[in-house]
């Protein structure tokens, strides 16, 4: 709606007016005032002077009629149009560039006038009125709940509807959080699943238990050094009948705890450190190329340094509700139908992959010159329990003599511990009588007659009451201290508050300045602030196209280790990591540096380390990154890194695989660094190729297609504020690597094809050498200066926009932190952080810590 | 109030491609004697616009000859002859029309790709509807759904809702209610003819029982949470409410149900596995269950969005590449327009869509065939040029007993233009949903149903 608005007015104002016509005004109150500005000299007079002949009576572009508006302080209706006239004069741009401009001193009195009145109206409103603080968990907070709550890590969420995404928004908006038949269903069978595995029967199952060994034991005599042995996995695996294939766990249970125990070391070439053995469970793995979709999931990744001199046990474990379970499959061998009966039992195999890569295996280097893993033996246990029944299920189903004694009693004893953490409050005895009925009605039905299975059905409808599923929905009473407590977990943690936080809300402690700021110094440091740090950061900078843009391999054939024969050539291999992972692992650990060492959020433009391992320096061409961890490295200029603006997870995802695209580039540097809105094309507006004629199929560059654009009117009034911030990032190609040189326009570069006798490393070469023409990179900021590459853009944005990129970051984050959009009743909150942040230097952490003090965010005033 | 076996027992079995049936609806479900077929409401949905080189906001460029693979089958309002793009449809010829010149105003103002949402529903979402609003076939569910076994059935190739400007879903219950459209082939017939989940009618029936006494208790919970809420929390909430209610109501219905024998069928003779990634596969097995479902009448009215728009993170999104061997996004082709790609897209979109109607063309239905009594809209929101929400790429099938007359190309270009809910009005009224108004209509559309 508002989006909608903001392009109408954008896009609208551009044109100029022939016409000078002064509406008339609905002119309020004239009040001077010391702040600079008073309604009648000075806001009249500049709106007449400078924009009702746009937005006024005779022409309304954009809908927005300023004519129509009175002061702010007097009406509460337009106050979101006051904000968006506010936003427009600050930034500049409006009135538009080749309209006559105001005097600087006159903008800023009207600028004055308009925040002070702002402020005003917004501070006449309680914080907090006329916005939804209730709202449904969304799936991210679910899934974490549901694993502090029980003390198993449960996969619930995957068949849960998504939560509605947004381009650089936030899928915790209460907005739209929705709630419908669709969603109660599959709320009810995640329920009942985790209720499943979180109570267990009280005889202990049956240990399955396999051991395979693969090393010198198995096969005795002197290896023959020119062939790879059984127990060794290079990065394209190895023969059949090897430990690359595998081990086959038949008839293993479906649900419970498992551990992998494996003794492994590494034949490490020389200048290699480490390589990264990535445990798959789930479906055999055959081959690394062949035609297999068969679903296996990642239990763990080892990072073997140790030579086999000095091979390790290393032990793994998880729960297999999480891993695909092969079924029992049935055939005739042959195919025939007189053929032998083959029957493969129900099992998971247990598959370790040598996920080492430094981005040559599609030039198919010697196995025997690649670092190996070695694998002496594998086992495999499960369910395995320290005690029986294991501690998640004592946790609920606690032992007490009550039991046997008096079950009733028993029942809503265990109601009493578990409703209060379930619904994160306190519990009134109305409820747990409530819920002893519930019991009692269960308990009738059919399947219901232990008290085992009777318990998993009253907890799980516990787990489908909107005291579960919502957040902020209190009750009679409503209890502040517990509020709070939530408040500071879902944020920091996307999950419900641990026993301490609990323990703060009973005792009171919880609106106290001094421990509000010790509870969120504990809350960061905590892992779980990691899972915050990762849905912040990749919705923020809508990082998930990332993964969605399909890179053209026969330009960039190195980019990703793709199968190279069969019928699924050119796809990528599976189950191993790729650089586009590690791309986002980059960003999520980059702004979770900026947090964990209090770093000013400023170095999201610009800043003198890269976070990165061996595959992502490969491909950015640092030297010196060994291994597959992701680490701080220091850079400099030539690399042309640091900051957010040229990581490859945002390069990459604003491509279009084959060439960089400097308007989705455009786009994302202004929503998700500046903060703007950038509406998408309106509906009579052509696309870029047809606008451009055929021009597009000749062009030399995108750039030059975009000119061609631009000479329609209806696209310029767009374009011309958009294309000069993709520009600059011309010089980084499709694959987010700098470029600075292509190829001469019209040339056309041929795809790489193994078939046709080639080798990688000469056709990358040839294309080296084709790349002789400088990019061109320069453009000139709407209202600001020409600015040649991204460098000088970096410069740009830390001179002159420095406010504009905090604000947003703080927006951002407040955003994320409530849960709902922003509106102009919040302005007084995000003045006040900015102003805080600029004296601290913008340190990121503090800004986060100076959120959670906010009344906004606590909902109370600290004390 | 049991009924007798040998309704069981009149199996017929029919064994189409790729299923097999028992149970044709007559037999089934009625228990009338001579009883009328049921009306029928299809919607079903291609992402991206059209192929159309030759007018490519959605109207024929009259100084022009017919581009052989358009996705229009050809130029001039009147007969329908078929050009190589629409050739599949060729023998459908007498059960067809294609309409120029309709879209939703309310799609205009929305952004390139995020006019899908509106497709089944003709909300403003830019201004008055923002959380978009009920679409056709849930108009048409809520005044006959009880009839059937299912009020409606809601397919997609992605599945869920999406978001809003994003939509995987066609299916909307009202504003802010976006259907989750199911996507899983096996999950899609168990729903259907499996939901008993192998208990006995009678234990289903405690079941319902003891599921209405919890749900009572639920909805107490629910209620004694503080009446004192904001009004935005207390709408949040409301939602909750509204959701346990409808989850009772179900019970009412599926209770109701089990005096009814679900349909057999032979799940042997459908792929339930086929995945995306297998397109061809993938979306005919989908089509077969819609038909299934509509043919052993556990629903009349279905939508099917078959590509969703700017579909990017999953295989759904890669159909061309796929399929065609395009190696840029499937969303280039929309924006390049590469002629051999863009019409061989068309040729396959038509091939599956044609292979679903025909399907319905051959199963013999009273006097008749299924498709005389199922009206089918098959469309996209933009012509062409894939930031136009102008001028909708629009083929109507089926219906002929519901009062639709086919076998021509009709344009509402110009003065003639008229809204595109006129035709969803006029689908309403072919399945005996007496309304004056859907979305912005001003009247049926009766050049393709006379009054």
């Amino acid at each position: 709606m508002r989006a909608a608005r903001l392009q109408a007015f954008r896009t609208g104002c551009a044109r100029a007016a022939l016409l000078a016509v002064l509406a008339t005004h609905a002119v309020g109150q004239t009040g001077a005032s010391e702040a600079g500005g008073s309604w009648q000299q000075d806001v009249a007079g500049f709106l007449d002077a400078h924009c009702v002949r746009c937005h006024g009576a005779e022409r309304s572009k954009g809908d927005i009629r300023l004519h129509e508006l009175v002061e702010p302080a007097r009406t509460g209706d337009d106050l979101a149009t006051w904000e968006l006239v506010l936003e427009m004069l600050e930034s500049g741009e409006m009135p538009p560039e080749d309209e006559p401009q105001p005097a600087a001193a006159d903008r800023a009195r009207v600028v004055a006038w308009l925040r002070r009145s702002l402020r005003e109206a917004a501070l006449q409103e309680a914080p907090g009125e006329a916005v939804a603080t209730a709202r449904r968990l969304s799936n991210f907070e679910y899934h974490n709940t549901m694993r502090d709550l029980l003390g198993i890590e449960l996969d619930l969420t995957s068949k849960l509807p998504e939560d509605p995404t947004r381009p650089y928004r936030f899928n915790n908006t209460a907005e739209f959080l929705l709630m419908g038949l669709e969603h109660m269903d599959r709320y009810e069978d995640a329920a009942r699943r985790a209720m499943a595995s979180a109570i267990v029967d009280p005889t202990p199952p049956e240990v399955v238990r396999k051991r395979q060994v693969w090393g010198a034991e198995a096969r005795g005599g002197m290896p023959d050094p020119a062939v790879m042995q059984p127990d060794e996995i290079s990065p394209f695996g190895n023969r059949n009948r090897t430990v690359a294939n595998g081990m086959q766990v038949d008839h293993a249970p479906q649900t419970g705890a498992f551990r992998i125990r494996l003794k492994a070391s590494a034949i490490l070439p020389p200048g290699v450190r480490e390589l990264p053995l990535r445990i798959m469970l789930g479906y055999t793995i055959v081959g690394i190329g062949a035609g297999h979709t068969d679903p296996a999931e990642e239990v763990g990744t080892i990072r073997l340094s140790n030579s086999v001199d000095d091979p390790q046990v290393f032990e793994l474990t998880g729960r297999l509700e999480n891993f695909p379970y092969q079924p029992e499959h049935r055939y005739r061998r042959g195919g025939r139908i007189d053929g032998a009966l083959v029957v493969i039992p129900p099992h998971f195999t247990v598959t370790p992959v040598n996920a080492y890569d430094d981005g040559t295996l599609n030039d198919h280097p010697d196995p025997l010159t690649m670092p190996r893993a070695v694998v002496e033996w594998m086992e495999f246990e499960a369910p395995v329990a320290d005690v029986w029944p294991p501690k998640h299920h004592a946790r609920i189903l606690f032992p007490s003599p009550l039991r046997d004694t008096d079950p009733d009693a028993y029942v809503r004893a265990v109601l009493e511990r578990f409703l209060p953490r379930a619904f994160r409050r306190p519990v009134s005895a109305a409820e747990v009588d409530r819920f002893v009925r519930i019991h009692e009605i269960v308990r009738q039905a059919e399947g219901m007659e232990t008290l085992e299975a009777s318990m998993r059905e009253t907890l799980a409808t516990a787990l489908i009451s909107p005291d579960f599923l919502y957040r902020s929905v209190t009750p009679e009473g409503g209890n502040v201290q517990h509020d709070i407590a939530s408040r500071l977990s879902y944020f920091l943690w996307g999950s419900m508050p641990d026993d301490e936080l609990f323990e703060l809300a009973v005792a009171g402690e919880l609106d106290r300045a001094d421990v509000l700021e010790a509870q969120v110094e504990r809350l960061l440091d905590d892992p779980r602030a990691e899972d915050f740090v990762e849905q912040f950061t990749t919705q923020w900078l809508g990082l998930h196209r990332l993964h969605a843009v399909p890179i053209n391999l026969e330009r960039f054939p190195r980019f990703l280790y793709t199968i190279d024969r069969g019928e699924r050539r050119g796809a990528e291999v599976r189950n191993r990591p790729t650089v586009r992972d590690a791309m986002r692992a980059e960003t999520v650990a980059f702004v979770h540096e900026l947090i964990t060492q209090n770093l000013s959020l400023l170095e999201v433009i610009d800043s003198d380390f890269a976070l990165l391992n061996q595959r992502l320096a490969r491909h950015y061409g640092v030297e010196g990154v060994h291994g597959d961890a992701i680490r701080r490295v220091d850079v400099s200029g030539h690399d042309h890194l640091g900051g957010v603006l040229t990581q490859g997870s945002i390069l990459v995802g604003t491509g279009n695989g084959t060439a960089p695209h400097p308007v989705y580039r455009a786009v994302w540097l202004r929503e998700a660094i500046l903060g703007d809105e950038v509406p998408p094309p309106p509906a009579d507006v052509p696309a870029l190729e047809d606008s451009a004629g055929e021009a597009v199929a000749v062009a030399a560059s995108l750039k030059e297609a975009l000119a061609l654009h631009r000479t329609k009117e209806s696209c310029n009034d767009c374009h011309v504020r958009l294309d000069p911030w993709g520009i600059p990032f011309e010089e980084y190609d499709a694959t987010g690597r700098f470029s600075p040189r292509v190829a001469p326009p019209g040339t056309r570069i041929p795809g790489f094809d193994a078939r046709q006798g080639t080798d990688l490393a000469a056709y990358l070469d040839s294309v080296d050498r084709l790349a002789t023409v400088v990019v061109e990179a320069d453009a000139r900021v709407p209202n600001g200066p020409v600015v040649h590459g991204v460098h000088e853009l970096k410069d740009y944005l830390l001179r002159e926009r420095r406010d504009d990129v905090a604000e947003n970051v703080i927006r951002r984050l407040l955003t994320y932190a409530l849960g709902r959009e922003l509106t102009w009743r919040d302005r007084p909150t995000v003045d006040a952080l900015l102003a805080r942040s600029r004296q601290n230097d913008h340190r990121l952490r503090d800004v986060i810590v100076d959120i959670c003090r906010t009344e906004l965010f606590l909902g109370v005033p600290p004390r | 109030m049991t009924r007798k076996s040998w309704h069981l027992d009149r199996r017929t079995l029919l064994r189409g491609a790729g299923a097999a049936v028992a149970l044709p609806w007559l037999e089934c479900m009625s228990g009338r004697r001579n009883p009328e077929p049921p009306k029928r409401l299809v919607v079903t949905y291609f992402a991206y616009g059209a192929y159309m080189p030759t007018g490519q906001n959605g109207v024929a460029d009259a100084d022009k000859a017919h581009h052989d693979w358009s996705w229009w089958p050809c130029r001039d309002a009147g007969e329908l002859t078929f050009n190589a793009a629409t050739a599949p449809f060729a023998p459908l010829r007498d059960h067809l029309s294609y309409v120029q010149g309709l879209d939703h105003a309310g799609g205009h103002r929305l952004g390139g790709h995020s006019s899908g949402d509106v497709f089944a529903t003709g909300a403003d979402m830019a201004d008055t509807r923002p959380k978009n609003d009920i679409s056709v076939d849930q108009v048409a569910a809520a005044r006959h759904g009880d009839a059937t076994r299912h009020a409606s059935l809601v397919l997609g190739t992605e599945g869920g809702t999406g978001s809003y400007g994003r939509a995987k879903t066609l299916s909307h219950r009202g504003p802010g209610r976006p259907i989750p459209a199911m996507h899983d082939p096996r999950e899609i017939f168990d729903r259907l003819f499996r939901p008993y989940a192998g208990r006995d009618v009678a234990a289903v029936r405690e079941g319902l029982r003891t599921r209405r006494s919890l749900l009572d208790l639920v909805l107490d919970q629910s209620k004694s949470l503080d009446r004192r809420l904001g009004k935005a929390d207390q709408a949040k909430l409301d939602e909750y409410l509204d959701t346990l209610r409808a989850a009772e109501q179900r019970i009412e219905r599926i209770d109701r149900w089990t005096h009814v024998p679900l349909p057999e069928v032979d799940a042997d003779a459908l792929d339930l596995d086929v995945t995306a990634k297998q397109p061809e596969e993938y979306v005919r097995s989908l089509y077969d269950l819609m038909h299934l479902a509509l043919r052993t009448d556990l629903t009349r009215f279905a939508t099917f969005m078959t590509e969703s728009e700017d579909s990017v993170s999953n295989h759904v999104g890669n159909y061309s590449n796929i399929v065609l061997g395009y190696t840029g996004n499937t969303h280039d082709i929309a924006h390049k327009r590469p002629e051999g790609i863009s019409g061989q897209w068309e040729l396959w979109r038509a091939r599956q869509h044609a292979y679903f109607l025909d399907k319905l063309r051959t199963t013999a239905e009273g006097d008749g065939n299924m498709l005389d009594n199922t009206v089918v809209l098959w469309g996209s929101a933009h012509p062409h040029q894939s930031h136009n929400t102008q001028n909708y790429p629009i083929q109507v099938a089926g219906g002929g007993a519901l009062g639709f007359r086919h076998g021509r190309l009709h344009s509402f270009t110009g003065s003639r233009k008229v809204p595109l809910a006129n035709l969803l009005l006029s689908m309403l009224h072919a399945v005996d949903v007496p309304t004056e108004r859907f979305a912005d209509s001003t009247g049926p559309l009766t050049e393709l149903r006379p009054a």
